[in-house]
């Protein structure tokens, strides 16, 4: 209990210091006080502790403590900047970010749940390394939540038999849902904004080294913990069913495949429709369906409305035994769309505040943007991270390097913030929608996921040497 | 104290028994919480029970089976085992915070001790007499020298490998070239070179992706258990000892030794090697026997608590060895003929 308080204190003390000019004040330049950011440390915080001291009473009431601390940021922002200016804000939030944040990962979840993998593949160290690799390289082609989707399934049945398992899925959030999305613009929704400001589609391959070594150093970590939990099992008498000759792998719901790629296709559509003059005004700005002063723009409404006929059609297509055998539920998603509401809700103050203060943090050396746009993206939404500090690398007014919409970025410069904001997000539960689905999933299916707290402490252990070097080899 | 045993037995049982319809219900096939054998997992219960210090593990168990249970999608499943869950846990709530004595006896391993089995168990348990040693003490020959004056089957490793690949090859009826070969140090003429890449999709496909020695474990373990069912043996190594103790199968666990400079000479004249080469032999074989036995049991090999006997073949010579085992494990055995 006494380290929970610490960590408490920790946590609730990094979140106030995430904008440091605002720190300083006490007032972002947005006019935005910085007590406002209260409601979203409460919220990490009871998501962190709540489950720890009381997880009944969580798991009856976490709707209640979302409705709280999104109360507690709406109403007192609508006294300092009015109620049309709250209203506003909690709309665009909802509408523009929540909406197509749930829909897509709704889409995913019931895509993926249709497909399940029948066979008698034994989960080893060796096959979990191989599968958390194919997994990770899948992420940038079909999204690290994509990928999560698919591959979590699978790799939950195949070490049925096992009984220490925690340490595979912190892996698989740490590369699968996070690490892995950072080759292309399909892959994490950070670089499909940079694509959508001019960064060349195929430029995010050039991280490939850096992928191939984070991979390879936190695959290699893996093998070893791994290892030592497998031995552990073998020597309590667990073994597998290998009695029947041959392994012989068959993936029920394969037709499945082809509605995933629908919704990726949805994705990228998404990215590339605003920027056609169809779907912009004269002004330049988006057209689509206004509610009150918040537009829902065409293209996002073609991206959900994609996404939800997929989702049906799968549901429609597919066997109920499918889903019956990959204990198909809607917990993980529920819990999942209520936190993620209160999250988006919370977290708006800091990030207005990152946006207005962010260009004043004198961020000049790549690095330096690694870690910034890093610490922020374990905490906030890794997109607007990724934007804001992509702007103002293309404010400092450098002449050689990417030419995009914000201005000229130093391609090192553009390297650090793209992989800040993707790999970091693996830091927390929160720092990547995927992570959550994830710990939902696997806590449904027997296995039992670290606290908020512990994870955390699994990442500051082997996440952050593994950054360091990043920023040594890469960065510097 | 037998009262609380039993209590939290019953508890253990009606737990795991839940777990297994909390599954039946949702018709999931990605694994519940307790996947082991039943009586392990019982066990295994009734002592996080049991024991106050790690009612945190017990806790964060019964929360596991009560998440899975709360995904129960049929209303009537979803009320009728709920309300198993929660009285379940009351009552484990009402537990003392600490039942076990503390005395020096492992209950587990009395429970596998011929000795005690003798005034327990059934006659129908065999005799199974697990032998560890290391390389030159003449553990072997003591094994084998036990199970003819025991009149018991005897199974070393060149005996069990020859019976487990006919098994495998009457299973898949493909020829399997597994065989000493596995443990390449037990072979005198080990395979030259790496495996080709068909030769390791070949094995990873055979083998459902484990590694070959895992997988022959996996089936060497079955088969001890398999036999153990059926006829008293003396068997060399393999872990069997462990084996058998985590299948709760009854037998005792010798291990024998020597001093190396005495192992060495016997390795000189057995295998009419320099005392160099004899001497670069043990250590590699003692070390690799060591790291096999340490990988598939997390124990010490060779260390006394993990065996009921330790020996040191020196003091006694075969025949007198044998006689020492036979006599703990009090069996009448035939003397020997005179040379």
């Amino acid at each position: 209990m006494k380290k929970t308080v610490c960590l408490t204190a920790g946590l609730l003390t990094t979140l106030l210091c995430c904008t440091p000019a605002a720190a300083a004040t006490g007032v972002g330049t947005s006019g935005v006080p910085l007590w406002l950011c209260i409601p979203f440390a409460g919220l990490l915080l009871s998501i962190a502790v709540f489950p720890l001291v009381k997880p009944e009473w969580w798991d009856k009431n976490k709707g209640k403590a979302v409705i709280f601390w999104s109360l507690l940021f709406v109403v007192p922002f609508a006294f300092t900047n009015g109620i049309g200016e709250s209203a506003t804000v909690t709309l665009e939030c909802l509408i523009n970010d929540y909406l197509t944040f749930i829909v897509l990962l709704f889409g995913l979840f019931c895509v993926s749940g249709n497909i399940t993998l029948e066979g008698d593949l034994v989960g080893s160290p060796r096959v979990n390394v191989l599968i958390l690799a194919l997994g990770t390289l899948l992420s940038s082609c079909i999204g690290t939540t994509g990928a999560s989707m698919l591959m979590v399934r699978p790799l939950i049945k195949i070490n049925s038999w096992r009984k220490r398992k925690s340490q595979t899925m912190i892996f698989f959030i740490f590369l699968i849902s996070n690490i892995g999305g950072c080759l292309t613009p399909m892959g994490d929704p950070p670089l499909l904004m940079g694509f959508m400001r001019g960064v060349p589609f195929f430029w995010s391959l050039r991280l490939l080294p850096i992928l191939l070594f984070n991979m390879t150093v936190l695959l290699f970590i893996y093998y070893h913990i791994d290892r030592r939990a497998y031995m552990k099992d073998i020597a309590e008498g667990r073994k597998p069913d290998i009695s029947k000759p041959g392994t012989h792998v068959r993936i029920c719901g394969a037709h499945n495949f082809f509605f995933l790629l629908l919704i990726v296709l949805a994705v990228i559509l998404s990215g590339v429709l605003p920027t056609l003059p169809a779907f912009q005004d004269a002004s330049g700005a988006a057209r689509g369906l206004h509610i009150g002063s918040v537009t829902l723009s065409f293209s996002s409404m073609i991206e959900i409305s994609l996404i939800l006929l997929v989702a049906w059609l799968s549901f429609r297509t597919t066997d109920v035994t499918v889903r019956t055998k990959n204990h198909f539920t809607w917990s993980a998603i529920a819990e999942v769309a209520v936190l993620f509401a209160g999250i988006f809700i919370t977290m708006q103050p800091a990030l207005m505040l990152l946006k207005t203060s962010g260009g004043e943090l004198g961020l000049t050396h790549p690095a330096q943007m690694f870690w910034a746009t890093g610490a922020l993206s374990s905490f906030l939404d890794n997109t607007p991270t990724y934007l804001v500090f992509l702007t103002t690398a293309g404010s400092l007014g450098f002449a050689q390097g990417m030419v995009t919409t914000v201005g000229t970025v130093p391609v090192k410069m553009l390297t650090a913030i793209s992989c800040g904001a993707v790999f970091m997000g693996a830091s927390t539960y929160i720092g990547n929608a995927p992570n959550f689905m994830v710990k939902s999933i696997s806590d449904e299916n027997g296995i039992r996921m670290p606290s908020f707290f512990r994870y955390m402490l699994w990442s500051i252990c082997i996440l952050l040497p593994v950054f360091l070097l990043d920023t040594l080899l890469f960065f510097m | 104290m037998d009262q609380n045993r039993e209590k939290i037995m019953e508890l253990a049982t009606r737990l795991y028994d839940l777990d297994a319809e909390v599954y039946r219900c949702l018709g999931s096939s990605l694994g519940r919480v307790y996947t082991g054998r039943r009586d392990d997992c019982i066990e295994s219960l009734a002592a996080l029970m049991s024991g106050g210090r790690q009612t945190y593990m017990l806790r964060s168990e019964l929360a596991l089976v009560g998440n899975m249970a709360r995904t129960i999608p049929d209303k009537a499943s979803y009320v009728r085992v709920m309300a198993q869950y929660d009285q379940i846990l009351k009552e484990i709530q009402a537990l003392p915070d600490t039942f076990g004595k503390v005395d020096i006896v492992d209950k587990d391993r009395v429970q596998l001790n011929w000795i005690d089995l003798k005034n327990r168990f059934s006659e129908n348990d065999h005799l199974i007499i697990c032998i560890g040693r290391t390389q030159g003490c003449a553990g072997t020959d003591i094994g084998f020298a036990l199970a003819d004056a025991l009149k018991i089957n005897f199974y070393d490793t060149e005996i069990f490998s020859s019976v487990r690949k006919r098994l495998e090859s009457e299973q898949d009826n493909a020829p399997d070239s597994i065989g000493s070969d596995v443990y390449p140090f037990l072979n005198p003429n080990p395979p030259q070179g790496h495996p080709t890449l068909p030769q390791l999709m070949a094995n990873f496909n055979r083998y459902h992706g484990l590694l070959r020695e895992d997988a022959v474990f996996f089936n060497e373990s079955d088969l001890i258990c398999n036999m153990a069912k059926k006829e008293d043996f003396v068997v060399m190594g393999r872990c069997a000892d462990v084996v058998l103790a985590n299948n709760r199968i009854p037998h005792i666990s010798v291990f024998i030794t020597a001093p190396f400079e005495l192992r060495v000479q016997r390795i000189m004249e057995t295998h009419g090697l320099d005392r160099k080469r004899a001497s670069r032999l043990l250590r590699q074989l003692d070390r690799r026997r060591s790291s096999y036995y340490h990988f598939y049991t997390g124990r010490k090999w060779g260390d006394p608590v993990n065996y009921d006997l330790c020996l040191n073949s020196a003091c006694y010579g075969i025949e007198k060895s044998v006689e020492l085992i036979a006599r703990m494990i009090n069996q009448q055995i035939d003397p020997p003929a005179q040379a």
